[in-house]
């Protein structure tokens, strides 16, 4: 007999309880074991709903009306407990720091088959077996606090593993890897599917998950199923600025399109220093090991400064000590002439402006308004003054509708450009931002970055990233930044043409970066793969 | 990031008990404990609950939080309950006893008459309430820092507690220090903005307000947190049925001991109070002795 089809879903709509619009419409396919399936599309287009249905947190979690057949192994879900749909499908969730839910690898690995009560006779050899298989036994008896932002997410993928499933989902399994840490875990997941895993991979990154050959590709777009089929045809269906596809697509589909006006409003550059190191070094507690060393860098008007990195390399340490949130252990850090030992943070906070990584972690007012003007207020400047700056900062974020809403209602887009205009309304000097486009899709990040750099009212603009394309888009200048030392500081044409200071940064080169430099020689600079189309064809026709 | 927890192994004869055992020792003491406003009784318990904490081998590095937060909660409690007013005494300590200081006072303009009198059994009431504060807490202090968290779960478990109820302390110890982080890292974002705790003043009203920069963002990361935890955990199949524990634990002869110890204890405790009514407020003559001319 034919052995069933691991995965088929049939005319599913789901619409969650008390929402007017459905989540997902009609949507219709099938997974076929060993393949690799890419789910893409912007946010919002019904991925995260689509995993919820197969994995069964709808209906047993998330209720609503749902409509259509799921069917695993040729047995629909409709009757299927948690523990049964758990058997068959592994749900690996975007923060595998939310997912880890023990203080120790094994117990968090052995969780699954401690709830479904076997023996713990059975459990102990089922431990070793799956850590092995992802090649990672040596870190059985580690606490998960320790581990590394890859590691955790092996573990995470092991404690999933270990109950058997033979369909995976992945929910934007890349989101807080480091590059070379996303290729590892593409790699495993290949080779998971060559095993005989069904593995469906919800990526906004399309163009990393794409160098694994996936198999399939699901493109979703408001709740609809817009393509199902191979990747060659994703490529001619899909609009390239909703999701991020190879340059070479993007090169070749752009230059039909009316250019992308981008141009930065920042000072002309000067070489008064705005922000100074001299030889900092620093360490957390005497012992503890040194994170920084011998940093000595300045910043100056006009600078467009992205800090590249792998995680745990001193970006964000180094970042806080702008701000004096972190005292150098030796050395000096100078904002203008003022020594940060020497100020308060309140003080630096008039010269840098930190926009934190989340939104969620500073947004707290009853409106947009009063949020804005909390910064202000803290440093001490006058009411009507308060009032103009939050004015001018709203307006330059766009969302002046928005002046008396609950930041905490908004979505998280519009979450993040409050967090921006919370700190634009403190008319700080100096814009620094940490992984300023996590969490957003393509079409919503490069339109942000565009907005952001395209803000009046700063000297100079530093952003910690792991994508390297943001450093090539939008960066004047790119620090690199390995084990608490800047390995490299230069224009971006010069530090990322140097294959062994990225790999050193763990950083990897993307297709924009090889196509930038193929035409380099015509350009003379870096482009997005838009401008760049524009600059070869258009120019010399 | 994830952070780390409190423990570190000492390798101590403390932790080679099985922690149920310990669990079980540590609540039947703290129930005999509050049998006793004795303090020849009190300084019994006393001994035994540092002599635990002695061979924990326990530096004041790692215990220094702990420590604060009790001296502040005892001097509190035995500054306003007993010395200020006489609310957290019993019977024979509130009612009369001998005066050791007395103060009146008329407030000005509206004539109100002040009386503050302060006995000598309230002193000492006060004593024997620290001596027996600190008892019990150090009894207990000493157990996070020396039990495994992974211990946790498995321990409540196999002293009969839901499975439910006994995840959630493992579950606890993983999430308590990554919200202590969460709050630095809010703490660290209002300040960006020029926010500084030292300079909250005012009303507890305006106290409560003014820490709504730093409460609301973290409260917030916590239900959404909260939310991806729970369904990690849904999708590993959690409370859908019985479950077991990879974590075996096996009591041995001084697990036992330890228990009976215990247990008599509190049988004795219950002779002494109920059976030869001993054990109740005492007072020596020596402290008498030290205020002259009292009344």
């Amino acid at each position: 007999m034919k052995n069933p089809v691991p995965l088929v879903v049939r005319n599913l709509s789901f619409r969650y309880q008390r929402r007017s619009e459905y989540a997902l419409r009609n949507v219709s396919f099938e997974v076929h074991p060993g393949r690799v399936i890419l789910i893409a599309g912007s946010s919002g287009c019904g991925k995260t709903t689509l995993m919820r249905c197969i994995n069964g947190l709808i209906p047993h979690t998330y209720h609503g009306e749902m409509e259509g057949v799921i069917k695993l192994f040729g047995k629909s879900t409709e009757n299927m407990g948690m523990a049964e749909l758990s058997c068959n499908v592994g749900t690996l969730l975007q923060d595998p720091e939310r997912q880890i839910v023990s203080s120790y690898v094994q117990t968090e690995v052995a969780f699954a088959l401690e709830n479904q009560s076997l023996p713990r006779e059975k459990i102990l050899p089922r431990i070793d077996e799956t850590l092995s298989r992802i090649g990672i036994l040596h870190l059985r008896d580690r606490e998960t606090f320790s581990l590394s932002g890859g590691e955790k997410q092996k573990v995470a993928l092991a404690g999933i593993l270990i109950a058997r499933p033979r369909i995976l989902l992945l929910d934007e399994p890349l989101a807080s890897l480091d590059p070379v840490s996303a290729r590892e875990a593409l790699q495993l997941f290949r080779r998971l599917a060559d095993e005989g895993f069904s593995v469906l991979i919800v990526e906004h990154r399309v163009d990393d998950v794409l160098a694994i050959n996936p198999e399939e590709v699901l493109y979703m777009d408001r709740g609809h199923l817009l393509y199902c089929g191979d990747v060659r045809g994703l490529m001619k269906v899909v609009d390239y600025r909703s999701i991020k596809l190879p340059a070479e697509i993007v090169f070749k589909r752009a230059r039909k399109d009316p250019i992308i006006q981008f141009k930065p409003i920042l000072p002309r550059a000067s070489r008064k220093q705005l922000l100074t190191f001299k030889n900092v070094n620093f360490r957390y507690g005497e012992n503890t090991p040194q994170v920084l060393h011998d940093i000595n860098l300045s910043v100056y008007p006009g600078d467009i400064i992205a800090i590249l990195g792998p995680n745990g390399a001193g970006k964000t340490t180094l970042v806080k000590h702008t701000l004096g949130l972190l005292k150098p252990t030796s050395g000096q850090v100078l904002l203008g002439e003022s020594d940060t030992q020497k100020c308060s943070v309140a003080q630096a906070a008039h010269i840098v402006g930190y926009v934190f990584q989340s939104p969620s972690q500073m947004l707290f007012a009853d409106s947009v308004r009063q949020e804005l003007s909390f910064g202000p207020r803290n440093l001490g400047m006058r009411p009507a003054e308060i009032v103009k700056n939050v004015e001018w900062a709203i307006k330059t974020v766009s969302l002046e509708e928005e002046l008396e809403t609950p930041p905490l209602a908004l979505s998280f887009g519009q979450q993040k450009r409050i967090s921006i205009a919370a700190v634009l309304a403190m008319r700080s000097r100096i814009l620094m931002m940490d992984e300023p486009t996590a969490g957003q899709d393509y079409w919503n990040y490069t339109a942000f970055m565009d907005a952001i750099l395209q803000m009046p009212g700063y000297e100079a603009v530093l952003f910690i990233t792991h994508d390297i394309d943001l450093a090539i888009i939008y960066a004047n200048r790119v620090l690199l930044v390995s084990d608490g030392r800047v390995i490299a500081d230069g224009k971006p044409e010069k530090v990322l043409a140097e294959d062994d200071m990225l790999a050193r940064s763990r950083v990897l080169p993307s297709s924009l970066l090889r196509l930038n430099q193929k035409y380099f020689h015509a350009t003379g600079r870096y482009y997005r793969a838009e401008t760049l189309a524009h600059r070869i064809y258009n120019d010399n026709n | 990031m994830l952070v780390p927890l409190t423990f570190r192994p000492h390798h101590t004869i403390i932790e080679r008990f099985d922690p149920r055992a310990r669990w079980i020792f540590s609540f039947l003491m703290m129930t005999a404990i509050v049998y006793y406003w004795d303090i020849r009784f009190l300084l019994f318990f006393f001994f035994i609950s540092f002599t635990q904490y002695f061979l924990a081998h326990l530096t004041w590095k790692e215990t220094r939080r702990g420590w604060t937060f009790i001296i502040i909660l005892i001097s509190m409690m035995v500054l306003i309950n007993t010395i200020i007013t006489s609310a957290g005494t019993i019977g024979a300590v509130t009612q009369g006893g001998h005066d050791v200081f007395i103060w009146n006072a008329t407030v000005p303009w509206v004539g109100w008459n002040i009386h503050f009198g302060l006995t000598a059994e309230r002193l000492w009431f006060g004593f024997t309430q620290i001596v027996r504060l600190l008892a019990i807490t150090s009894m207990f202090l000493v157990l996070p820092f020396t039990m495994d968290p992974r211990l946790y779960g498995s321990t409540f478990s196999g002293m009969g507690l839901p499975a439910r109820l006994a995840y959630s302390f493992d579950l606890a110890f993983r999430f308590i220090p990554t919200l202590a982080r969460d709050f630095n890292v809010t703490m660290d974002a209002q300040k960006a903005r020029g926010y500084e705790m030292d300079k909250v003043k005012g009303g507890l009203f305006s106290q409560v307000k003014k820490v709504a920069p730093l409460i609301i963002p973290v409260t917030m990361n916590a239900i959404l947190s909260g939310e991806d935890i729970a369904d990690a955990m849904d999708l590993r199949c959690f409370d859908t049925g019985k479950r077991t524990w990879i974590i075996k634990l096996t009591y041995r002869w001084y697990d036992y001991a330890l228990m009976i110890f215990s247990g008599c204890v509190l049988i004795s405790t219950l002779i002494i109070n109920h059976g030869l009514n001993l054990g109740n407020f005492w007072m020596p003559d020596w402290f008498l002795g030290l205020f002259h001319n009292i009344k």
